[in-house]
């Protein structure tokens, strides 16, 4: 009575599936190299590898990126804005379409503002 | 109007001195208010009767269920109205200036708020707020006992008592919200004593409906009036408490779980008691006859007093279940009696341990002679307490036996009961004569020190006696107020 | 007015004091708090008087709902919020210490300024009836509170109890996206009265739709704090600043209620699944009264105390959800379910607000949140230690305050509900909860005045601001005017 929901059944053990074979597969494959402490080491091109594994970056990279990513979206949200409103014109909603635009850009807006005021955009101090 | 401004005067007294009023003459001023106004009442009762309620206010705070924050008096509720307004006056009375710590407020708010409660358990007309004004004692007297109690483990004690009235409220609340809405539809829910007895009076619920709510009714008040098996909070908490809490919450507040049982569960509920009478007889037996011989063995005079009171209430609870007008009339009067006879007792026993260092009645003896007027007042208390003719308690017990004994053609449960109940009074003779003896008669003993701290406060105590005597010649002045 | 132009207010209120904070050159915040405080004060008042709180519910587009209960809760959420201002500005003196080191005030403008945001999308929860428009506004309250919770940078503990509520909090969403892509996976709808309807139509299988309802309550109760779902509580409540406990407790329990009455009311009211509802309900009802309430009698820190209790209470509140059932409705005496939950709501707000006061103000001079730090308030601060008393009794339920009459209308419904169904265990378990309640409120009663606070005696003199004083007295005189005058409050149901 359930099969309607068989792809999401299916969906669900080739996820499952997945992840368990690649482990499996590892495990099976690797067991036959034997490790020891220089295998183990990481190669560098003849490198020590000393120092951190992880490089630092600056947090400015973060809040860059993730302020990429918010005005990204903004964009994406625009396209069936953009797509119905002449629906909406010929409906004569053109004031609702239009103000509730303009709310969800005027948030960014400020928030943008916010942003740049903050220095979160500036690349010193 | 005279009600509101008695159930209303300790709350605003109390409020005075939490705003920074003299503290002990504030207070002793609403009690003594108090205990005027409660006379010109209890004079206005006794030419009406006591039959239907007078002084009624009401004041509607919900419409659905009705909910009326109102007051009135009828018989019944006048007596313990003059029990609580004279047993605070006394309380307050014998309340040293400062507590022992040397702090004024709370040490006389808190009286002042137990006797609002009480007092506004006792003459509320609506179910709602008898159960909700009795509760406000609840924090007063864990504050006061785990501040200024006795003994070293009156933090466990004042835990004691406070789960113990906690969980009794709770499973009461229970009760009375199965009784009210079994009573009542959504159209015309109330919570009205006076119409919801009417209505239960009329429509009768059925046996097993009944039954099932008289089970957390008497449960929730039994635990309240230190019911046995549940009684085991009362004897501690009195042994350790102040003076003034132990004489409000043993002589008034306990009285309320009574006046319940009295008030909502026999008369709505009578068939709910007939399905559990033996049981009850069973616990009343054993408030009597247990808790009686566990008084014989106390060591200490304030527990010993403490289970006494317990015991007694065995007594109440052999007038209720007499289910006749004599019996209940009885029970009425116990409270009274017992009321004003245990605050006595609690207050000599306070005034010795001001002066004594002990308590323990093997140590101490011999008082007699060097605090005659103690001596001679603990001898009424005690003579009142164990029942001598002449003294209210006397005529209380005597009317409870009556009832029991009334119209029966044959000996049943409830006569057994009376009877094995008698023996009783001998238990109390056994423990309150002792105890006068160790306490005042004999040799003092060795070591002892008397520590004569302030004067006493003669007054309260002779006012009791008074009352005491005056009652037990003319118990008709408390029976008249009640109906026949 | 119509209603939503409040949501939009508060919107406009949170971009301006933002815009002061980055623009502003004083250095000095509580101008901004004040501004938030005055603003939200004012938008209540509009609330009361300029919004209509007509007597025909009204939908705007199908996603915005106003009915009397959209505006009982909008107003809880501004008052609650008003009342975390007030705290937050209480607090900043102890906030300062976990902050940037560089610059003192640096982030607390923004401190003032996100409650705001949350307030908004509490509002908005209270207006929705569409599964979408509830994802979107819880998740505005959600977002918000992750970044509130974890505002003290420095403290290693609000970073701990940010990144649990960040991770559960994820998961609970998780589960109440995948509920909602379920439920309209089974009935075809997103709004609530459409789900009705297929609920009723008889075309829908039963167990896909209980699953899809089970989700949905994971991710609810998440939000309301039922057990099992409660294990963030505890250490999120330790953790955060005492504010943003403050907020948590209140308001993002109140929202959640008003979204699960909203929710299950179509479930319980159709033949098909109430039966199966009712017993998940009743099953985190017990659950949730038994576990909130013992664990609670072990804590010694207030806030993890407050937290149990808060868990306690949503149990409480859940006790009148299954007698919600059309079956029942119209036997119920007394206030309805609807009423009894948004009255105990409402004072469940006053009470837990000015336990929270008094204790920002202790904790804020002494730095301390144990119990044992209240040891002697009563001497050194009758006014804060008598507020905490009335608090904490109505808390316990102490009668003649607003706390007892709330529980007393739930137990008037709850035990009704036993008579009508026969469910005497929730009963039970009520009386167990409400019991151990009187030993671990009591315990806070004790520490204030019975502990021995000679040898600390002489602490810092405890000063409170003008404006806390105001609200501590207000707050006071409406837990126990409403306790005695509960149409105070049901006057607006």
């Amino acid at each position: 009575m359930l099969d309607q929901y068989l792809p999401v059944l299916m969906q669900l053990s080739v996820a499952t599936g997945f992840a368990v074979s690649t482990l499996l597969i590892s495990v099976l494959l690797g067991k036959s190299a034997k490790s020891n402490a220089i295998k183990d080491s990481a190669y560098e091109c003849g490198m020590l590898p000393i120092g951190d594994d992880k490089p630092r970056f600056s947090v400015k990279f973060y809040v860059i990126a993730m302020l990429f990513v918010i005005f990204d979206i903004e964009v994406v949200f625009m396209y069936p804005w953009a797509v119905t409103f002449k629906n909406f014109l010929a409906n004569g909603q053109a004031a609702m379409v239009f103000w509730s635009m303009s709310g969800f850009v005027g948030i960014l807006l400020v928030a943008y503002l916010y942003a740049l005021k903050k220095g979160a955009l500036s690349w010193k101090s | 109007m005279i009600i509101d401004l008695i159930v209303f005067i300790p709350v605003i007294a109390a409020l005075a001195i939490g705003l920074g009023a003299e503290g002990r003459k504030t207070a002793l001023g609403a009690a003594g208010a108090n205990l005027i106004l409660g006379l010109i009442v209890i004079s206005e009762l006794m030419r009406k009767g006591g039959e239907e309620l007078i002084f009624e206010t009401s004041t509607v705070i919900l419409e659905n269920p009705k909910l009326t924050l109102g007051f009135a008096v009828d018989g019944m509720s006048g007596v313990l109205l003059l029990l609580t307004v004279i047993v605070t006056f006394c309380a307050v009375y014998v309340s040293p200036e400062k507590a022992p710590d040397g702090k004024v407020k709370l040490y006389h708010i808190a009286p002042l708020l137990i006797s609002a409660g009480a007092l506004g358990a006792f003459c509320s007309t609506d179910l709602f707020f008898l159960f909700a004004f009795h509760e406000l004692a609840l924090i007063p007297t864990f504050l006061m006992i785990g501040l200024y109690g006795h003994g070293r483990d009156k933090l466990a004690v004042a835990w004691k008592i406070t789960i113990y009235l906690g969980v009794g409220s709770l499973i009461l609340l229970g009760g009375l919200i199965a009784l009210y809405s079994n009573l009542t539809s959504a159209e015309s829910a109330t919570f009205n004593i006076a119409d919801l007895t009417a209505i239960a009076e009329t429509m009768q619920l059925d046996q097993e409906v009944q039954k099932w709510i008289f089970l957390p009714l008497f449960l929730g008040f039994g635990i309240l009036v230190s019911l046995f098996p549940f009684h085991s909070w009362a004897a501690p908490a009195y042994a350790s408490a102040p003076t003034s809490i132990a004489m409000l919450h043993a002589g008034v507040l306990k009285k309320f779980g009574l006046y319940g049982i009295l008030r909502v569960a026999m008369p709505m509920l009578p068939k709910g008691f007939e399905a559990w009478e033996g049981l009850i007889l069973v616990l009343l037996l054993g408030n009597i006859i247990y808790v009686g011989f566990v008084t014989i063995s106390q060591k200490y005079l304030d527990r010993m007093l403490g289970n006494s009171s317990v015991m007694h209430m065995g007594y109440a609870f052999l007038g209720i279940a007499c289910v006749n007008h004599i019996g209940w009339n009885g029970a009425v009067l116990m409270m009274f009696a017992h009321g004003i006879s245990i605050a006595l007792l609690f207050a000599l026993c306070g005034s010795l341990r001001e002066r004594l260092s002990t308590l323990e009645l093997s140590e101490i003896g011999g008082l007699a002679s060097k605090v005659p007027f103690l001596a001679v007042s603990f001898g009424f208390a005690a003579f009142a307490s164990i029942g001598l003719p002449g003294f209210a308690n006397f005529a209380s017990e005597i009317t409870i036996l009556f009832g029991a004994f009334n119209g029966a053609g044959e000996v049943g449960n409830l006569q057994k009961a009376a009877i094995l109940a008698l023996w009783g009074v001998v238990i109390s003779a056994v423990y309150m004569l002792r105890a006068y003896r160790n306490v005042f008669q004999g040799d003092s003993a060795q070591g002892l020190t008397l520590v004569r701290r302030d004067s006493l406060n003669k007054i309260p105590i002779i006012l009791m006696i008074v009352v005491l005597l005056l009652t037990g010649f003319f118990p008709n002045l408390i029976l008249s107020m009640l109906p026949s | 007015m119509p209603a939503y132009y409040l949501e939009i207010l508060i919107l406009l209120l949170g971009f301006t004091m933002l815009g002061i904070e980055a623009f502003s050159s004083n250095r000095s915040r509580s101008g901004i708090a004040v501004l938030g405080i005055s603003g939200l004060f004012v938008v209540l008042l509009f609330l009361i008087i300029a919004v209509p709180s007509s007597e025909v519910p009204y939908d705007y587009w199908g996603i915005y709902h106003v009915d009397k209960w959209a505006l009982f809760y909008k107003a809880i959420a501004i008052l609650t919020t008003l009342l975390v201002l007030v705290l937050a500005k209480d607090f900043s003196s102890a906030f300062k210490k976990y902050t940037s080191q560089s610059n003192e005030f640096s982030g607390i403008g923004e401190y003032y300024c996100l409650p705001i945001f949350v307030c908004a999308g509490l509002m908005w929860m209270a207006s929705a009836k569409d599964l979408i428009t509830i994802f979107v506004s819880l998740e505005l309250v959600t977002i918000g509170f992750y970044v509130l919770v974890s505002f003290m940078r420095r403290n290693v503990g609000s970073l701990e109890a940010g990144v649990k509520y960040l991770v559960l909090g994820a998961l609970s969403t998780g589960f109440l996206v995948y509920g909602i892509a379920w439920i309209f996976g089974v009935t075809g709808h997103f709004d609530l009265s459409g789900i009705a309807e297929a609920l009723n139509s008889g075309e829908i299988e039963k167990k896909p739709i209980i699953f899809a309802f089970a989700l949905l309550m994971v991710g609810l109760g998440f939000k309301v704090a039922a057990v099992p779902f409660h294990i963030w509580v505890p250490d999120v409540y330790q953790g955060t600043s005492m504010p943003i406990t403050a907020f948590l407790s209140v308001g993002s329990k109140a929202a959640g209620f008003i979204v699960l009455l909203r929710v299950i009311e179509p479930f319980l009211n159709s033949p098909l699944t109430s039966s199966s509802v009712i017993l998940i309900l009743s099953f985190l009802v017990c659950v949730t009264l038994f576990f909130g309430n013992l664990v609670a009698i072990k804590q010694t820190n207030i806030k993890r105390l407050l937290a149990y209790s808060s868990i306690a209470h949503a149990g409480f509140l859940m006790m009148a959800l299954p007698a919600m059932e059309s079956g029942f409705h119209s036997k119920l005496i007394g206030p309805s379910p609807m009423e009894s939950i948004s009255f105990y709501l409402a004072g469940y707000l006053l009470m837990t607000m000015l336990c929270f006061l008094v204790i920002t103000i202790v904790s804020s001079l002494t730095d301390g949140e144990n119990i044992d730090d209240l040891r002697g308030l009563g001497a050194r601060s009758p006014l804060l230690a008598f507020a905490m008393l009335v608090g904490v009794a109505s808390l316990a339920g102490i009668p003649l305050t607003v706390g007892f009459f709330g529980k007393f209308l739930l137990f008037n419904i709850a035990i009704q509900y036993a008579v009508f169904s026969g469910s005497w265990y929730i009963v039970a378990f009520a009386v167990l909860g409400a019991s151990a309640g009187f030993y671990y409120y009591f315990k806070i009663i004790r520490a204030m005045y019975c502990g021995g606070a000679e040898q600390d005696g002489d602490q810092l003199a405890l000063t409170i601001s003008t404006l806390s004083r105001v609200v501590i007295i207000v707050l006071l005189a409406g837990v126990i005017l409403c306790g005695v005058f509960p149409k105070l409050i049901l006057g607006f149901l």
